[in-house]
């Protein structure tokens, strides 16, 4: 019977981290597909690197906090933290393995057939290259390096957080053995060019192995007996991770002297490393044995990042896309003019960003507008917007800026150019006590013929120019009234004010948003119960959430068909009988970062159609605002079902979660071979050429799987 | 089009608002933005008599702040008003040059009749009160100090009263002498119903009414949750009833909750609910309308209608006038003497336009002194005067302001009695206004030498004024001997006012 499912039972939910771990698998696969050009290979392995970082540093971290405080409480999965740290070493390990492997046997073999080279042990060198190297040592590296002996006047040294290192034995004449340390300089550059044997081979050595060549040079009178490289990662993040319970913030300050500082959670060493030498790292790092990692090949792979712009190699690259014009909006012309005419929807990285800089950029100059009020949460240095927010405010406009502070990894960044707006005259607002500000949104005010008139960008990414050419986002133009009285609603409130006593399109989390996701997830139930059809699609980068993940498990069970396009981690689980069965999960990996988030319900044939900030995570619900914004437009709507109606058929770039918690590829036999990404692109390019059809409309056809 | 651009500010109890509103002839007025800041000014003002220093520095903050919206939104005009805040705050003159040095602002503060007018007028507006008021209502507009209360039977005002109901002030007289919540509600309650029985028994003996008008917004967030039809803004008495009882002693966080408010905590919630409550369960009204329009938009109509920026379909001076004559009736007035002098002081007023220079306002002012110049017989027959004088005073008549009621107070007693130097009258009444009110009373005292015997002789009457003398010439069928010589006694005061000399030419017609 239906009533007597418990769907709060943990075996129905999966833990994130081990989610996010599969993710990375999933990043990981790019980089051993064989139809992609090779150094988009590189990079994907980079991206698994510093993906892993910073797991390491943010979660890893708050998970080793929640052990030493004896914070006992299980995740939805029904873990304790002990468990889910012995689970995730195990996952991670399998991880870099499968990294290393798919480094050393794909790629490096792959690299040397297109006449790469990476130098990773100084013995390979020829005469001539020993030469070139040595020279480089003794110029370059050797001012900066400070090596530095344990013994026992001199304590063991503190070794910087993410810092790689080179650690050796020495010996003095028949004296006992002695530890020393250097650190890898990370002023210089990880990779140096050196001569290749012939002319066409691109030939590099990394950093630490010139070090490792001339590192008798740094300890004369020793014999140097050993020396490898090492990498260590602490617990250093100063603040708790905000995804972390609240109880457990308090847990943690009672008990804040457990807290150990600056604890070393992870050390990656050379596979070979001599035992000794592990044995004296281990000790005096007081790293436990789990908590080694032996790597098989250089450490820290994210130096491929720069491999990934190699010149003269265009030929292993994908062709650089570049994002299209926006049919609807000419450059050049009054962008406010445009939006009038009718709501326009920006599709990045397909389309340019440009508009959404030229809106802030025209509306700083325009004699009519009022007021600029925007929220800025992760932005480009040397950002356009900045500029023009800043010239707006000169020109005597008001503008309000909302800069979030607590964007994680930014806040240096971002409080220069907060510093640098205020200087110009703008209002900027610190965010709110206790909410990280997630909400991308733009609001102008314009003083026009008939009146006040509002201009609204709302979006699912930041307004960053950057990114925006990597991260496929969307955004609205328009000038419905009530979203502008809606939008200004928001400002007043993220300036402090009282809210407002309600609003009329939009939905903010966190007060308003969990209880709208739940009432139109509870529509559809409503419509499925009463024999009519039900169908959410849901796509988003995160879910994690307890709450709605019980929901759409009630939502399945009362039959609503629901498909979730999730990137990363997913709690939910899929085809759990009476649970689950009408659900399916899928995740698109491709050359953007998917990262729009968008919401499809069927409501029994009246759609609708919503975009926003918010991933269905708890810290998104409940602890940032963020804002949920209606698609109105009958257009805007068919286009932006397109979206997901290309995406639920794609058949390359989607792994589909499967009942055992894998996620697999499509299977591809008999179906056309469809990259969303791609479909994307190619659209695009035909739009912008096309010229705007007027009244009619654009109809998208989905393309339809073969039976 | 031309567009007005208006920002009109408000300094409540416990709350600072602005809105910003364009006003045009085609369009109405047109909220554009509203902006709220939470400070409980009366906590200070209403208990402790003054408001310290450290409100009046947030005050001064919120107020520097608002003017930069105004200011960003290229205000043309604004007004920034303060109701028994203020009023009740007895360093107020010092606050408002405070605010007046830091912001530029400047500040009114409206006596409790002007503030509730200004109320009135937010939802007088509105489509559907006309048909409303028809059916009877009662309009309930609860703030944090007090409430007013305005019965409208068939169309027309029977009265307006001010209950001492406040929500702040219910807050701070109960919430610590209650050893529960449950104490705390049942102690508001009884209060609550308590003075509404009284107000029933006497002012709403032969009214029924069918709907029960009330303002605040959380009533619309409950209106809007009981009823999904969101246009229509009411919803039957007995749904709210059912709707309020879940929310009984539950904790203010607990009804913020289910409510789906902003988190503020807001202490004032259930005094709020309490009255709510009581207003509808106590009124038998049918139907309960939450038109959300607060006093802030009203200020918006009465700038809209001062300066003739659009047309207001509502007659507010016919609610004066019918407030005017139920009092009259409630002291037991001889009606057909009040139409007679009405009839006989708007006629001379009219005619003697271009003497006086009053204008519409005034003519209103002197149709009330009219009407309730005798209802101090009720209380004394000796002492008749004074005692009208003072049934003015403390009676709330819709649309009149305190000043307004004070000439009108004034006219009725100076109609009677010699009128003093302006000097004795200066701490009531400004240099203008006693100037309106000599002039009032002078017609007012013209008017009834005409029917001193109350029998409403002269028929036909008709006024002109010919050289330096007002004559109105009458019809009369019997004998006006003691109008006539009365009459000539009451011609002084007024030739010294207006240097015109009032004389009668008699027309005796026979039947």
């Amino acid at each position: 019977m239906e009533k007597e499912i418990d769907f709060t039972k943990p075996e129905y939910y999966e833990n994130r981290e081990l989610s996010w771990l599969k993710f990375e698998h999933r990043i990981l696969n790019e980089a051993r597909d064989k139809n992609i050009p090779l150094l988009e290979r590189l990079k994907f392995i980079s991206i698994t690197s510093s993906n892993l970082d910073e797991f390491f540093m943010v979660r890893v971290a708050s998970l080793k906090d929640m052990v030493h405080a004896n914070y006992k409480k299980r995740d939805i999965a029904g873990m304790t933290a002990l468990e889910q740290l012995e689970e995730i070493n195990k996952k991670t390990k399998e991880l870099v393995e499968q990294q290393y492997h798919t480094y050393n046997r794909s790629l490096v073999p792959l690299m040397q057939a297109n006449h790469i080279r990476i130098v990773d042990s100084f013995e390979e060198l020829s005469g001539e290259q020993g030469t070139f190297v040595d020279q480089y040592f003794m110029e370059n590296v050797y001012p900066v390096l400070t090596p530095m002996a344990v013994d026992a006047s001199r304590p063991f040294p503190l070794i910087r957080n993410k810092s790689l290192n080179i650690a050796a034995l020495l010996k003095k004449k028949e004296d006992d053995i002695e530890f020393a340390t250097v650190q890898v300089p990370s002023v210089l550059p990880r990779m140096v060019q050196i001569p290749g044997k012939n002319e066409e081979e691109k030939c590099f050595i990394l950093l630490e192995q010139v070090i490792e060549k001339n590192i008798d040079k740094l300890f004369l009178n020793y014999e140097v007996l050993c020396a490898y490289p090492y990498r260590v990662m602490r617990n250093a993040d100063l603040s708790f991770d905000e995804d972390e319970a609240a109880d457990l913030l308090k847990e943690i300050q009672k008990q804040l002297k457990m807290r150990q500082w600056g604890e070393v959670i992870r050390l990656e060493v050379e596979h070979d490393i001599d035992k000794k030498l592990l044995n004296i790292l281990k000790a005096e790092l007081k790293v436990a044995n789990q908590d080694v990692f032996k790597i098989n090949g250089p450490i820290d792979l994210t130096f491929l990042m720069k491999m990934y712009g190699l010149e003269g190699c265009e030929h292993l690259r994908n062709k650089p896309y570049i994002p299209q014009r926006v049919p609807e909006i000419t450059p050049g012309e009054n962008i406010f003019e445009t939006i009038k005419k009718g709501d326009i929807l920006l599709r990045h990285p397909y389309q340019t960003f440009d508009p959404v800089v030229d809106f802030i950029r025209q509306a700083a100059t325009d004699p009519q507008v009022l007021a600029i009020k925007q929220t800025l949460y992760r932005v480009s240095g040397n950002s356009p917007i900045i500029a023009s927010l800043a010239l707006a405010a000169e020109n005597g406009k008001q503008v309000s800026v909302l800069v979030e502070l607590k964007a994680r990894f930014d806040e240096e960044n971002n409080i220069v150019w907060a510093k640098k707006l205020e200087q110009a005259g703008c209002h900027v607002i610190y965010g709110l006590v206790g909410l990280k500000t997630h909400s991308k949104i733009a609001l102008v005010v314009r003083k026009e013929e008939a009146g006040i008139r509002r201009y609204v960008h709302l979006g699912t990414g930041n307004y960053n120019d950057s990114t925006a050419k990597l991260y496929t986002d969307c955004g609205i133009f328009t000038c419905n009234e009530a979203i502008g009285e809606d939008a200004t609603a928001v400002f007043n409130m993220l300036s402090g004010y009282s809210e407002p006593p309600s609003w009329n399109k939009l939905a903010l989390a966190p007060i308003w948003l969990r209880s709208k996701f739940e009432k139109l997830i509870r529509r559809e139930m409503k419509h499925a119960k009463a024999g009519r059809p039900a169908h959410i699609i849901a796509k988003m980068n995160s879910l994690c959430d307890e709450g709605i993940i019980k929901t759409l498990y009630e939502a399945s069970a009362a039959g609503v068909k629901i498909e979730l396009i999730v990137r990363g981690i997913c709690s939910l689980k899929v085809g759990i009988p009476g649970v689950s069965e009408n659900i399916q999960v899928r995740s698109i990996v491709g050359n953007f970062l998917e990262h729009s988030r968008i919401f499809y319900f069927l409501n029994d044939g009246e759609e609708e159609l919503y975009m926003g900030s918010a991933d269905w995570m708890p810290r998104n619900l409940d602890r940032r605002v963020e804002i949920l914004f209606p698609v109105l437009d009958e257009k805007l709507q068919k286009k932006v079902k397109h979206i997901l109606d290309v995406e639920l058929s794609d058949t390359l770039k989607a792994h589909i979660l499967q009942q055992d918690g894998s996620y697999e590829k499509v299977d591809k036999r008999g179906k056309v071979l469809i990259s969303s990404q791609q479909t994307f692109c190619e659209e695009a390019i035909r739009e912008a050429v096309l010229p705007e059809m007027e009244g009619t409309g654009r109809v998208f056809i989905p393309a339809e799987p073969i039976e | 089009m031309k567009i007005c651009t208006f920002a009109a500010a408000y300094i409540g109890s416990y709350e600072v608002s602005l809105k910003i509103f364009e006003i045009s002839a085609k369009r109405g007025i047109k909220e554009i933005d509203y902006i709220r800041s939470r400070i409980e000014l009366g906590r200070d003002a209403f208990f402790k008599g003054n408001i310290g220093y450290e409100m009046v520095e947030a005050l001064c903050n919120i107020l520097v702040d608002y003017k930069k919206i105004m200011d960003s939104y290229k205000v043309d005009d604004y007004e920034v008003y303060a109701a028994s805040v203020l009023r009740d705050a007895e360093n107020a003159i010092f606050i408002m040059d405070q605010i007046r040095i830091r912001t530029g602002l400047s500040v009114t503060i409206l006596s409790n009749s002007e503030h509730r007018f200004l109320s009135y007028k937010s939802i007088a507006t509105r489509e559907e009160f006309e048909k409303m008021i028809q059916k009877g209502a009662a309009f309930v507009d609860a703030g944090g100090s007090g409430m007013q209360m305005t019965i409208f039977s068939k169309g027309e005002v029977v009265t307006t009263q001010h209950l001492g109901l406040g929500t702040m002030k219910l807050r701070e007289r109960l919430e610590k002498k209650s050893t529960n919540l449950k104490q705390y509600e049942a102690q508001i309650e009884e209060l609550v119903d308590k003075e509404l029985e009284v107000f029933k028994s006497l002012y709403m003996e032969n009214v029924k009414i069918k709907y029960l008008i009330i303002s605040g917004d959380y009533v619309t967030d409950m209106v809007r949750m009981i009823d999904k039809k969101q246009e229509e803004h009411t919803v039957e008495t007995e749904k709210m009833l059912v709707f309020l009882k879940k929310f009984s002693n539950r904790s203010v966080e607990e009804i913020e909750e289910e409510l789906n408010l902003p988190y503020e905590s807001d202490a004032l919630l259930i005094p709020y609910m309490m009255i709510l409550k009581c207003m509808a369960r106590g009124m038998g009204a049918e139907r309960i309308w939450a038109p959300g329009a607060n006093v802030i938009d009203g200020i918006a109509v009465d700038y809209a209608q001062k300066k003739q920026l659009l047309k207001i379909n509502h007659d507010f001076d016919a609610d004066v006038l019918s407030a005017a004559k139920m009092l009259s009736e409630r002291y037991l007035s001889y009606w057909p003497h009040l139409e007679a002098l009405e009839q006989m002081s708007t006629l001379i007023f009219d005619t003697m336009k271009k003497v006086h220079g009053l204008g519409k306002r005034e003519r209103l002012l002197l149709q009330v002194a009219a009407i309730l110049h005798d209802c101090g017989k009720y209380i004394s027959f000796a002492n008749a005067v004074h005692c009208s004088y003072d049934i003015i005073m403390e009676s709330e008549i819709i649309g009149l302001s305190h000043i307004e009621r004070e000439i009108v107070a004034n006219t009725v007693l100076y109609k009677t009695f010699a009128l003093p130097s302006y000097d004795v009258l200066a701490e009531k009444l400004d240099h203008e206004s006693y100037l309106i009110v000599a002039k009032l009373s002078a017609i007012l005292q013209v008017s009834n030498a005409m029917d001193r015997s109350h029998k409403q002789k002269f028929k036909n009457v008709k006024a002109a004024i010919k050289g330096k003398e007002l004559v109105i010439t009458i019809e009369t069928e019997g004998d006006a001997v003691l109008e006539k010589a009365l009459f000539d006694t009451k011609t002084a005061y007024f030739e010294n006012i207006f240097s015109m000399k009032p004389v009668i030419k008699e027309k005796r017609v026979y039947s």
